[in-house]
């Protein structure tokens, strides 16, 4: 009897719980820039001095503004940005005298051509760690945001790679600072970034089979989405 | 989603299927399965593992009904009682069916199970909360629920073997149903493409893992919308039309010379895949 | 979870996109190098500890490319061609492989065998690759156990055994060859003047290959079933198991839709239903090695022949041969007037018609069948040959092992090598090729696995898995038009660093005993490239450049070249045909054993990949476990039900497993599946099911010497254990409930001629 009682508060109780998830109307909101944990690298990478603005007066502390694609190649046409391929270090690298003793890039050429020590072998990967890191059932897509943002709308590379990963150029290490959580991707889907529907109707609503509920087709209102609408754009 | 707009709409919502009034544009992926050519060999089954990263359970958990095969060959013998069966068995590949209005996603107590605007039945894993609902209410018991965490079971990926799971595929965990999606990391994929080309996805373009390795070619898909496509072509030829529950031909409207028909089509879940029957020669 | 874990983008339109990527490939920078470059090997994150909703930033490593070409993206695979190495049909694969791992096999649509589809085994090959149980390290028996050795030590070793022994006391045991590693192998065994090279396939179709050698002047014909009207099948399961059967399967559907709009018939003649058997118009029970009766009926009954051929089938009237067969006269009738109006047909002899004491004469009468029928020129025609010789493809059979065991019992070698075959899992007690095999003195077996002839040998040298090797190979059964050759290029870098092709032993073993001849042949990639190179006009690329040459046969993946075909024999003969009468019934062993075939787990050498495990048998849907196959009618005379633990006991030892009631086995016969019964070979394979190749007799066919599989006579007793059988017949126990599941039609109710 006793056992019985305890199902049933149970029971009661997770019943309450799930209720008030489904009256609250407002998500509960994260803030949008949220810091992600300090990574340490195997090679402290500046991104200032690489991607950052020029800074006349002392040139040494600024940038060279080099476009985020230069390096993060594949970003406009694969799925992930990745991390640009050794060579791609070494083929401005070894042509830059100025800094060829200072002790990162003397770490960043150990990788290339092998320590002294032995323990890196030549031409072998630097075991960057990830700082972006989506959860496994996340499918994001670079190639679409950068498609649209930079090559559609014309809008400078920086600011679109920011919406995601923040100010990256007055960074050393890359350090996350949005949540990247999905009510993040979703917020800004809704607000700023309306996404035209292709097809023609508007089923797109998913609430519609969800809540058992046809939406009013207005055959007048301009076809328009807000972001993709169905789960499996985004997972998988 | 409330009790009581569930019960006031039920009876409509059965009966309308959703195509009547909001068709899919530009996608519904259907498929076709001639079951005069499938062999039953399992080929496809294989290739589903493969693609969609299954666990392979082992002996006991297979005993236990734990199997996660997204695609099975059903294999029926004819219950007539004859001694032998001299006209041979019947392989009939079962897999998701991606019902337009589909039992499952009815049930759902947390919307993890939803249709998605080309026509499929999706299941999303993390938000599933393992009620396992869906699969009770599911009439082809297709949806696999994940009993143990398999990623850190032994054998099922050892170091080695991890590493030819497929990274365009979540490793489910414990405690969330799956099934089949059509490949939905293909069609992702293909309808990516076509988008950077300012086109929809041709016909032949994406292949499901099952079809593409299928030897004797039995399995069709394609996008239904594209009046192009083989498996419209095929729909069409065999007069099933996705939007009945009763084709013209049961109920006696048209010649019955025909193969096309759509597993327990009667429960109007409006299932995406239309097989085609079985023959036999009858002068032997 | 895995590097870049994001979602990829599929290259598509891979031809074109990796032949792109090829050409702006750096021409110094070849396809070897190109693994190299990767700068992957075996750094992918494993999966351990990474729950599926994990977020880590910081702690998960992502790993970069060191050198990329343009078209390696990460996320978007990457589509390389090879050959499976499943079984030896030969069928063209297509992986594909991202951030430098290889993940799915699918068919290569160029290839005229398996036209873009690939068969369940084949996609199982990736199990073979990744498989967790693979031999990493040369081995040096030490007592029990194998000792880790170095590649130089291994070298050194065969080396020094192999002083002052001579070319007869040295033997080589392969399975099916052809290719470039024939060539070195058998370079290296001319080296000793060694001739005792042996190639041994447990299932192979040794008899048809003679009778058909008899019959049509080529041991293995073209077989056209899509150009057939009705196949008349002798028990040759051509959709599972025997031959080839991808291309077979990929035939039989258009033989279903049917050239004209005709229908292709089907029918199956046999003991024991096959997959083909079950998918058969109609399904012909016979006494067990009465097929060739029944041919000779058809033939008599046909009335069509003359001459000798008449003589010789004068005594099977229908009367008879339904006597014998067990097949009734009308539905002799019924075959005879279909074989009459669906012209061309054509008629196989597979595996339950050759596997008996009078084998070769069951595979003569049938293809006296196809003869007489004219279908020889039709639905038989002549294959294309590979203008290469040397490369053309030395053909397992199970009449090697007889001989190779009788040599070794005579105690003739010194030293034995073993390649590719597992005779200690697969040969009959009875030929006791284990105490045979034992007096040898120092055995090599070139490994994958430590399977259970690797584990008797003294050295074990571990070798790359299919997808990391080189190779060439020439199919036996040449589906095409053109005559095709078959690359091997490696999928990735190798996953353990101390496991070595069979080409570069090869290499290194040719290297110590004629170190001039080889000297310029680093491994034997160079090789390999060299002889292609050597041979490019040949290869159809007169005047291309050398290295544009070699990246676009890598790109295809298959030479296709203009062959000379083969005439086959017009005559027809009854020759020596005499088949015996119908089997007697043995009183102490009443039931015939059948070991089957099964599809995807064949001789038992990919017993270890899971996926083969747990997919179901098709026709009793039982996974990971053998089964006793047992008529219903058989098994209630002998109080059997299913589950029941039964022992099967021949002249030759006795073997235990579940029994399962089948509808389609003949009631004298009882089947049980080859393949399990593994007492080695790793986690996946060892202890699942029982071995029925022990039990076998050691009975063998009358002219050809192949070992007569279905010659073993047994009886069946209940041990009076019982279990659940672990099967996948569905929760209706594989009954339709009356409802419209899967179902027939007949073809007087069917009009396909309008279909798509």
């Amino acid at each position: 009897m006793h056992r019985f009682l305890r199902l049933s508060i149970l029971l009661i109780s997770l019943f309450a719980a799930s209720s008030f998830a489904a009256d609250a109307t407002q998500a509960v909101k994260m803030t949008e820039d949220s810091l992600g944990p300090l990574v340490e690298q195997p090679i402290e990478f500046p991104h200032f001095r690489h991607a950052g603005d020029v800074n006349k007066e002392h040139p040494e502390k600024g940038g060279m503004q080099i476009d985020c694609m230069y390096c993060h190649t594949f970003a406009r046409r694969s799925a992930v940005a990745g991390i640009p391929p050794l060579q791609k270090c070494i083929g401005c690298h070894q042509s830059i005298e100025s800094v060829r003793e200072t002790p990162r890039i003397k770490k960043l050429f150990e990788y290339w051509e092998g320590s002294k020590d032995g323990k890196i072998a030549a031409k072998s990967p630097i075991p960057w760690k990830k700082v972006h890191d989506l959860p496994d059932f996340v499918r994001f897509n670079h190639e679409r945001h950068i498609k649209r943002f930079v090559f559609q709308q014309n809008r400078p590379v920086q600011e679109a790679c920011g919406y995601c990963h923040g100010d990256v150029k007055t960074m050393t290490v890359a350090r996350r600072s949005k949540t990247l959580s999905m009510g993040f991707c979703v917020d800004c889907h809704k607000k700023d970034h309306l996404v035209s529907a292709e097809g023609g109707t508007a089923i797109g609503n998913q609430a519609y089979w969800y809540g058992f509920k046809k939406p009013v087709v207005n055959a007048s209102a301009p076809l328009t989405a807000k972001g993709p609408n169905d789960c499996w754009q985004c997972h998988k | 989603m409330s009790v009581s707009n569930l019960l006031e709409n039920w009876a409509e919502f059965r009966h309308t299927h959703p195509v009547d009034d909001v068709p899919h544009d530009p996608y519904k992926w259907a498929m076709s399965i001639d079951l005069d050519a499938c062999t039953g060999c399992n080929a496809c089954s294989v290739a589903c593992y493969a693609e969609n990263n299954l666990p392979v359970v082992g002996k006991e958990k297979f005993l236990h009904g734990q199997s996660m095969h997204w695609m099975r060959i059903e294999r029926y013998w004819d219950e007539d009682g004859r001694d032998f069966p001299d006209q041979g068995a019947q392989f009939l590949p079962m897999m998701c069916q991606q019902c337009e209005a589909a039992p499952c996603e009815t049930v759902c107590p947390v919307g993890a199970t939803n249709h998605t605007p080309d026509g499929l039945n999706s299941q999303i894993y993390n938000r599933c909360v393992g009620s396992r609902y869906c699969s009770a209410n599911c009439p082809f018991k297709v949806r696999y629920f994940n009993w143990y965490d398999y990623p850190t079971t032994d054998n099922v990926w050892p170091a080695e073997m991890s590493q030819q799971l497929n990274p365009d595929v979540t490793v489910r965990g414990k405690g969330v149903m799956e099934k089949c999606t059509f490949c939905v990391q293909r069609l992702t994929s293909a309808k990516n493409t076509a988008k950077n080309e300012g086109r929809i996805v041709h016909d032949g373009e994406v292949q499901t893992a099952c079809q593409q390795a299928c030897p004797p070619g039995a399995i069709s898909f394609g996008n239904l919308v594209d009046a192009d496509s083989k498996v419209f072509k095929q729909w069409k030829a065999q007069h099933v039309e996705i939007a009945e529950f009763e084709q013209a031909k049961d109920r006696g409207e048209q010649d019955n010379k025909l193969r096309g028909y759509r597993i327990l089509e009667e429960l109007r879940s409006y299932p995406s895949v239309m097989y085609l029957e079985r023959v036999r020669e009858t002068a032997v | 979870m895995i590097a870049g874990n994001a979602i990829s983008d599929r290259a598509k339109d891979f031809p074109k996109n990796f032949a792109k990527g090829f050409v702006m490939m750096d021409s110094s920078f070849d396809r070897r190098d190109f693994l190299k470059v990767l700068g992957w090997g075996g750094a992918t994150v494993a999966l351990t500890g990474c729950g599926f909703t994990s977020v880590e930033d910081g702690k998960e490593t992502v790993v970069s490319y060191v050198e990329a070409t343009d078209f390696m993206v990460p996320s978007i695979g990457v589509y390389y061609n090879s050959t499976c190495a499943q079984c030896d049909a030969g069928c063209s694969i297509n992986g594909r492989v991202r951030e430098g791992r290889v993940l799915k096999l699918e068919g290569n649509p160029a290839s005229a065998i398996n036209r873009g589809k690939l068969c369940g085994l084949g996609q199982a090959g990736v199990q073979h690759h990744y498989n967790p149980d693979r031999v990493r390290e040369p081995l040096l028996r030490n007592g029990e156990k194998g000792e880790a050795i170095t590649w130089e030590k291994a070298y050194a070793l065969i080396a020094e055994k192999l002083q002052g022994v001579s070319g007869e006391e040295i033997a080589f045991l392969t399975g099916a060859m052809s290719g470039h590693t024939k060539v070195l192998l058998e370079n290296y065994l001319a080296s000793f003047g060694c001739k005792n090279h042996f190639a041994y396939e447990a299932i192979a179709p040794g008899v048809v290959r003679a009778a058909n050698k008899k019959a049509y002047g080529v041991a293995m014909p073209r077989f056209n079933i899509s150009k057939a009207k009705l196949v008349l099948s002798f028990g040759a399961d051509f959709l599972g198991s025997w031959v080839s059967p991808v291309h077979f399967s990929q035939q039989y559907g258009q033989f279903r839709k049917g050239a004209d709009g005709q229908r292709g018939v089907l029918v199956q003649v046999e003991s024991k239903m096959t997959l083909t058997g079950a998918n058969a118009d109609r399904w012909l029970v016979v006494r067990p090695g009465t097929e060739g009766i029944l041919a000779l009926g058809l033939v008599n009954a046909l009335g069509t022949a003359s001459g000798d051929v008449a003589a010789a089938v004068k005594d099977y009237d229908r009367a008879r041969v339904s006597k014998d067969t067990g097949v009734s006269v009308e539905q002799i009738d019924k075959l005879v007037a279909l074989l009459k109006s669906h012209s061309p047909s054509l008629v196989l002899a597979g595996s339950a018609a050759e596997g008996y004491a009078h084998g070769s004469q069951n595979a003569a009468a049938i293809n006296l069948l196809n003869q007489v029928l004219g279908n020889v020129g039709k639905t038989v025609v002549g294959p294309v040959s590979v203008p290469f010789p040397q490369m053309s493809p030395v053909v397992g059979n199970t009449a090697a092992l007889a001989n190779v065991s009788d040599a070794l019992d005579a105690g003739k070698y010194k030293v034995m090598f073993s390649c590719g075959v597992n005779p200690v899992f697969s040969a009959p007690t009875a030929m006791k090729f284990q105490e045979h095999f034992a007096k040898v003195g120092f055995k090599v077996a070139f490994a994958h696995y430590l399977d259970e002839t690797a584990l008797q040998a003294d050295l074990v040298l571990p070798l790359d898995s299919a997808l990391e090797d080189w190779g060439t190979s020439v199919p036996e059964y040449m589906a095409g038009d053109d005559a095709q050759i078959n690359i091997q290029q490696p999928l990735m870098e190798r996953l353990h660093a101390n496991t070595r092709g069979f080409g570069d032993i090869l290499l290194a073993l040719l290297k110590q005993r004629n170190p001039e001849s080889y000297k310029n042949y680093t491994d034997y990639y160079a090789y390999l490239r060299g002889a292609v190179l050597q041979n490019k006009n040949a290869l159809g690329g007169s005047g291309a450049d050398d290295d544009e040459f070699w990246d676009a046969s890598l790109s295809n993946g298959i030479f296709k070249l203009a062959g000379s075909v083969a005439n086959l024999s017009g005559s027809i003969s009854a020759g020596s045909l005499s088949l015996p009468n119908a089997p007697v019934a043995d009183a102490q062993y009443p039931l015939h054993l059948i070991p089957s075939v099964n599809a995807n787990l064949r001789d038992g050498r990919n017993a270890n990949q899971p996926w083969l495990q747990e997919s179901p048998d098709p026709l009793t849907t039982i996974v990971w476990d053998s089964w006793v196959e047992i008529h219903p009618k058989k098994a209630a005379e002998l109080g059997i039900v299913e589950g029941d633990i039964v022992e099967v006991a021949g002249k030759n030892g006795s073997i235990k497993a579940q029994a399962y009631l089948f509808p389609g086995i003949h009631p004298d016969a009882i089947s049980v599946p080859l393949g399990r019964g593994h007492e080695a070979m790793g986690r996946y394979a060892k202890g699942f099911g029982v071995n029925p190749f022990h039990i076998l007799d050691a009975v063998f066919d009358k002219e050809t010497g192949e070992l007569a599989m279905h010659e073993t006579r047994v009886k069946v007793s209940k041990t009076g254990q019982r279990v659940i059988v672990v099967k996948d017949e569905g929760a209706a126990g594989g009954k339709q409930m009356g409802k419209k599941i899967a179902v027939r039609l007949n073809t007087d109710h069917v009009d396909l001629s309008k279909e798509v």
